[in-house]
């Protein structure tokens, strides 16, 4: 029973780096860049759903929905500042500047909310359910992620699979010049990918702040860079991977916490990330680069 | 239709194209001949916005388009099958038409049928993924996916690469087929005999300049692209 708890305890954690994972594959896979900062949206969008409750006693969902909206406007604003004039320009440069962009969020934070933790208050109301006398609990957070989980991942399935406008976007990613001589406007892709990982990262912030009730300035960066070797983990680019990779990750980390060891769990977990990637190094679910003549 | 006048193009420091003019008429096969890195395909790239120009004119049905935007360009009519096909190879056949007829919002079925008469192997495979289709399915299906849009103007960067000579016959007579369905063709080939064989006039690219131009057939009689082109 206990391996059942602890699994889903994982699946759930999983989940949160899952739809983080997302933002991070839907960014690279069509801007051919890492997001560093995506981690940092997490986090903002953490702080403005709890402004939003706490400070303005609105309901919960009001609070999802500023971040949602907050961290959409933010995701499009970086792009358009800080990497879009670097678009053309060396990756390096693009990789430094989005880890200047993670440091002045959280500076940005520790400015407005100072660096003192808050105390956030689950965004769920519903007691656990208690089964086989109380040995196996599963509580609404639970529920709440692994659902949102999937909602995201079918949403974004049928997203680029069936519309126009997600067709657009595997043409982008696949070949972004044929993509131009298709009609298909380059930069507003790119833009619309960041608002839709933005968009992701603030649901992700507020259900992990659910369960982990912790919120600092700190809080988007370990989950980020989890969150982006579950990326490369399941194969970067692919969204079934991201899914897969987030939740392999989170079950794992709750394994090695529960029966090896609660401090080196993150050294566990990237050390099955090293062997993994040694073995399939696309990762599990991502295409083998073929280098273009 | 496409006017090009003294057209200066550089990679960095670069000159690649030096003072290239250049015309095709509406209704006209235009063909561009030339060695390997004469230019051929650095000029369609600047034609069709992929690069631009860092001095002269490209003029499209009388507006300037040499610094507009690739993407703003087939809605203008203009269409670049560019080399090496350059499709959409994880997506489907039919989702590779679809986004040929992306300005269009909605895919017409009778585009979709216009282009399956044309190339029945397409239709055929329109559930398949792109990258399993054979080098000279996927010429075809670039050629589709550029018509999707009902260009005015159709640049065609070296269709016959790679191909075996009995797809080349075949591609050829699907250019002549669209040019008699009234699309201007402009096109660059290798393949200097077959080129000339279709264009109306033809214009022979030397190391980013223009050196000679002519109507298909005198161009295929003159001594020079003979020896130079034609294998002697």
């Amino acid at each position: 029973m206990r391996i059942l708890q602890y699994l889903i305890n994982g699946i759930s954690i999983g989940s949160v780096y899952a739809i983080i994972a997302l933002g991070y594959t839907m960014v690279y896979g069509i801007a051919k860049m890492l997001n560093f900062a995506h981690g940092d949206v997490i986090m903002v969008g953490a702080y403005i759903s709890f402004c939003v409750t706490s400070y303005l006693g609105l309901p919960a969902w009001a609070g999802v929905l500023a971040a949602v909206a907050v961290c959409t406007v933010l995701g499009v604003v970086i792009e358009g500042l800080a990497y879009k004039p670097l678009r053309g320009t060396p990756s390096l440069a693009v990789l430094i500047t989005a880890i200047g962009v993670s440091y002045f969020l959280q500076n940005a934070a520790q400015l407005i909310w100072s660096s003192s933790p808050k105390n956030f208050s689950s965004i769920v109301t519903m007691k656990p359910i208690s089964m086989a006398g109380g040995k196996l609990v599963i509580t609404g957070e639970v529920l709440l992620t692994v659902a949102a989980c999937i909602l995201v991942m079918v949403g974004l399935t049928l997203f680029t699979g069936k519309t126009r406008t997600g067709k657009a976007m595997r043409a982008v990613s696949e070949d972004r010049d044929a993509a131009q001589l298709m009609g298909i406007n380059v930069n507003r892709t790119i833009s619309l990918t960041f608002a839709i990982g933005s968009a992701l990262a603030a649901i992700a912030g507020v259900l992990l702040c659910s369960t982990v009730p912790t919120l600092q300035p700190t809080t988007g960066s370990m989950p980020g860079i989890r969150a982006f070797t579950a990326a490369v983990f399941g194969g970067i680019g692919s969204i079934p991977g991201a899914m897969l990779g987030g939740i392999l990750l989170g079950i794992i980390e709750t394994f090695s916490k529960a029966y090896l060891s609660t401090q080196f769990s993150d050294a566990i977990v990237f050390s099955v990330l090293i062997i993994i990637l040694l073995v399939k190094p696309a990762g599990l679910l991502g295409r083998q680069m073929q280098e273009k003549v | 239709m496409l006017k090009i006048e003294d057209m200066h193009v550089y990679y960095g420091a670069i000159h690649a194209i030096k003072g290239v003019s250049f015309e095709v008429g509406e209704g006209e096969i235009v063909a561009l001949i030339g060695a390997n890195g004469a230019g051929k395909s650095t000029i369609l790239k600047t034609v069709s916005g992929l690069m631009h120009p860092r001095s002269g004119s490209i003029q499209f049905c009388g507006e300037d388009i040499s610094h507009m935007d690739a993407y703003k360009l087939l809605r203008h009519g203009l269409a670049h099958v560019p080399e090496g096909r350059r499709i959409f190879l994880q997506m489907t056949v039919q989702e590779n038409l679809e986004m040929g007829a992306y300005i269009k919002k909605e895919v017409s079925q009778q585009d979709l049928e216009k282009v399956f008469t044309l190339f029945p192997r397409l239709k055929e495979r329109r559930k398949q993924i792109a990258g399993t289709l054979s080098g000279g399915e996927q010429q075809m299906l670039a050629m589709s996916r550029a018509l999707m849009s009902h260009p005015k103007l159709m640049m065609l960067d070296e269709p016959s690469m790679g191909l075996a000579p009995i797809l080349v016959d075949q591609i050829f007579d699907i250019i002549k087929e669209l040019h008699k369905d009234g699309t201007t063709i402009l096109l660059v080939e290798q393949n200097a005999r077959k080129a000339l064989q279709i264009a109306d006039r033809a214009y022979v690219l030397e190391t980013g300049n223009i050196t000679l131009s002519g109507t298909g057939a005198e161009l295929a009689s003159s001594d020079a692209v003979r020896k130079a082109y034609l294998g002697g």
